[in-house]
């Protein structure tokens, strides 16, 4: 529970002021202000200052950086959607997990193709996203740099 | 051409959709970073970092919100970084760091008083102030912007406004005596 003190009183008055439901209510505010000459005067200033900045508007820009951003946009679109990454992965992971399965049935006679599955699959998940997985990222900088 | 379209055409490699992006909002960017950075000139640097950022995290966006406060989280964490790394720049002329627009509510040495009290306040304030009244959001939707508890806002905005007359009064400004 919020204490009414000086400071709780004039943070909550102020709030109030600004539409926000604080944890102290509008009587026991009152009540601390109608009792406390320095809170009072605190927050008379400072509604005086919030009226005098919501008065005030924001100089409007009229830069344009259009140029400035587009110099400096990757050449490849679209960024790859991680959604999709995401999915061919769990969708590779599965796929794994049912070789797994069938390879610990016990009397199985599924040859020697059998056990490149795994490799194929794998290929076939980068080919799909059409990543290579030893390319190094030469783009890559430390902070600060 | 809505944001949601032009996010869709981004993700399927229209380049020209994210500039509809870029020209909708750099305006309203380069006034937030200028709010955070105080100045224009790391504000362009930041907000044209936000935007490379935005386009290679598209496909993260959640389509059923608003893009412009999805962007303001890349935007401060640009204007952060950047403000943590950079010595304060000479600027040449005040438009390099005005805020502030002229308004019939203020006398323009009143506003220039205000202007610079902002300035000396510390950047997490000065943008909390900024969003808070010159943008009118609410503390909902700061708490979303600056990914912190609404009740932290409270504490936040409270403590900033009273730097911020604090730092009136050293400029022996009358207009929030509160007479």
């Amino acid at each position: 529970m919020t204490r009414v003190d000086c400071e709780n009183v004039g943070r909550a008055a102020m709030a109030t002021e600004d539409g926000y439901v604080s944890e102290l209510s509008a009587d026991q505010i009152e009540a601390h202000l109608a009792d406390c000459s320095d809170c009072r005067g605190e927050v008379r200033e400072l509604r005086a200052l919030a009226n005098l900045l919501d008065g005030q508007k924001r100089k409007q820009r009229t830069e344009n950086i259009w140029e400035r951003v587009e110099q400096h946009l990757p050449a490849a679109l679209p960024p790859r959607s991680r959604s999709r990454v995401g999915r061919a992965f769990v969708i590779l992971g599965l796929l794994l997990l049912g070789y797994r399965l069938l390879e610990i049935v016990p009397n199985r006679h599924l040859g020697l193709l059998f056990k490149l599955v795994p490799i194929l699959l794998v290929i076939a998940a980068f080919s799909y996203l059409r990543e290579n997985p030893f390319r190094i990222n030469t783009q890559l900088t430390l902070e600060g740099r | 051409m809505d944001d949601q379209t032009a996010i869709q055409r981004c993700r399927a490699g229209d380049k020209e959709a994210f500039r509809h992006l870029v020209e909708r909002y750099q305006a309203e960017a380069v006034g937030h970073a200028i709010g955070i950075l105080g100045n224009r000139e790391d504000a362009l640097d930041a907000v044209q970092e936000a935007f490379i950022d935005c386009f290679q995290a598209l496909d993260r966006v959640d389509l059923t919100r608003r893009f412009y406060p999805w962007f303001y989280v890349i935007l401060r964490n640009r204007c952060y970084k950047l403000g943590s790394g950079r010595k304060k720049r000479e600027v040449s002329s005040a438009d390099e760091t005005e805020i502030l627009a002229p308004t019939a509510s203020i006398q323009p040495e009143d506003r220039m008083l205000l202007e610079r009290a902002l300035h000396e306040l510390p950047a997490e304030d000065r943008e909390l102030i900024t969003l808070r009244h010159l943008d009118g959001l609410s503390y909902q939707e700061l708490a979303e912007r600056l990914e912190v508890p609404q009740g932290t806002i409270m504490s936040r905005l409270h403590h900033a406004r009273k730097k911020l007359r604090d730092k009136l009064a050293r400029f022996s400004f009358t207009g929030v005596s509160g007479d």
